[in-house]
């Protein structure tokens, strides 16, 4: 058994998550080096210039409303959209699976709750849809995206808030707006990055979110143990300094981000025209330019997931018979 | 992998996603085009009157400055970044250390050439 476990999401679901995460992404670095411009002036050239940065970022604003809008309506007008609404939601057993994350990361429990489980090994049944994270993911990102989208079409062209407050300052306090509540997102798509590409069964990536259902195993033949039967797959030898690396650039990227927020102010304007309008700190300058770092990880996790997920199509393709290779389960029935 | 261990799953029909795509398209483009069509380059706006006493561009600055709702709003960000900052610090750290459990339970790497790593089976 290697890094596939059972599938849960539609090649429609997989193929969304890929394109939502690419212009996430493109948002992202656009947005951050126009709001972190003195942190990192490179990726503000990179993205398009002064000139440049906030084109790309309008294009890329666009095709996030074209996907949000497709996902809303496929949710409402498809049966199977509607039936996935329920096991979005977060129930009593979420929270219940929260608690014992904790517990267990303190070592006061042996399992973890059903609802937090991400390795399930014996059959799919033993999985939800999405862990309790995952729910929080989507609640949040549900959230995150419409305020950024109505606040983003507001600053689209300013003028429409300068007329409504009768103020240019109003349409500097939207960007701040914008681009504050941006750094939610920001924080939590780091910490997503290392929740799906470092859970030591699955590093270095995932493949839930990009192998369909259809196309992974409903169970394992090797099953049959207590619990998920983790204990018999192998670690890889690099997980521990990758994980270990990836951890602290995470931590550093995400208190960083954090603290730039604070200082990055653009409303209430300043009187002297400061760029960036917080203070030169080396140590900011370096942290913010991890958390890109850590982006950029997962932007390559991203992309390297829909390459297993190619070739894992051709495996499937070239030995429809009753052999597997190394990527699944060997299952001789 | 045998025939029988890809079940028929109910996916999204084909004609929603392509409506839902469509659809999609539509609502972005004129929700942009609404967002976009007052656009008149902003430094070109407020341009007459120019002292605060005029009510010109400087009142409108100082005007701008204290509009409650506006600060409020910002504020409240601030607020929201830093509990969810922290909140998301909290979470990461949970699953650092759940996955180093996880990972000691695994077996290790350094096991098959006799190295000198802890068994994986038992947690503390």
């Amino acid at each position: 058994m290697t890094n596939l476990d059972h599938g849960k999401f539609t090649r429609v679901t997989t193929v969304f998550h890929s394109l939502l995460a690419l212009d996430v992404f493109a948002l992202f670095f656009t947005g951050y080096a126009i709001m972190f411009n003195d942190e990192l002036w490179w990726l503000l050239l990179v993205m398009g210039g002064n000139e440049g940065v906030a084109g790309v970022h309008r294009i890329a604003g666009f095709g996030l409303l074209w996907l949000i809008t497709f996902w809303a309506v496929l949710t409402l007008v498809t049966s199977t959209g509607r039936g996935n609404i329920r096991a979005v939601l977060p129930n009593r057993g979420d929270v219940d699976a929260f608690v014992q994350d904790v517990q267990y990361a303190l070592g006061r429990r042996d399992e973890r709750h059903p609802n937090a489980r991400q390795f399930a090994g014996g059959t799919a049944d033993e999985v939800p849809l999405l862990s309790y994270v995952g729910k929080g993911v989507v609640a949040i990102f549900t959230v995150e995206l419409f305020l950024l989208t109505v606040s983003g079409l507001l600053i689209w062209s300013k003028t429409g808030v300068m007329q409504l407050f009768a103020t240019k300052a109003a349409a500097a306090a939207f960007v701040t707006f914008h681009g504050l509540l941006g750094v939610i997102m920001l924080m939590g798509v780091m910490f997503h990055v290392f929740e799906h590409g470092f859970h030591p069964a699955f590093y270095p990536v995932e493949l839930k979110a990009f192998v369909p259902r259809s196309m992974t195993p409903e169970a394992h033949a090797d099953g049959g143990e207590e619990g998920t039967g983790i204990e018999r797959l192998d670690l890889s030898p690099s997980w521990n300094w990758a994980a270990n690396l990836m951890g602290a650039l995470t931590v550093i990227g995400i208190v960083s981000v954090l603290v730039g927020s604070i200082f990055d102010e653009g409303y209430p304007v300043p009187r002297e025209l400061t760029v960036g309008g917080g203070p030169t700190n080396l140590l900011l300058d370096v942290g913010i330019n991890v958390g890109v770092l850590v982006l950029f990880v997962g932007l390559v996790l991203s992309m390297y997931g829909n390459v297993l997920r190619l070739r894992w199509e051709q495996e499937v393709e070239s030995e429809g018979r009753a052999t597997a290779t190394d990527g699944g389960a060997v299952d001789d029935d | 992998m045998s025939e029988s261990e890809l079940p028929e799953v109910d996916g999204y029909g084909r004609s929603a996603v392509v409506g839902a795509a469509v659809v999609g398209f539509v609502v972005a483009a004129v929700a942009v085009w609404l967002a976009a069509r007052s656009a008149v380059f902003y430094e070109e706006m407020f341009r007459i009157a120019p002292t605060v006493a005029g009510g010109g561009v400087g009142t409108d600055w100082v005007v701008g400055n204290t509009i409650t709702g506006l600060d409020f709003l910002i504020a409240l960000t601030h607020a929201a970044d830093v509990i969810m900052g922290l909140f998301v610090l909290f979470l990461f750290f949970v699953h650092w250390s759940i996955f180093r459990q996880l990972a000691s339970r695994m077996r290790q790497p350094a096991m098959a050439d006799g190295g000198d790593l802890a068994e994986g089976g038992e947690r503390p």
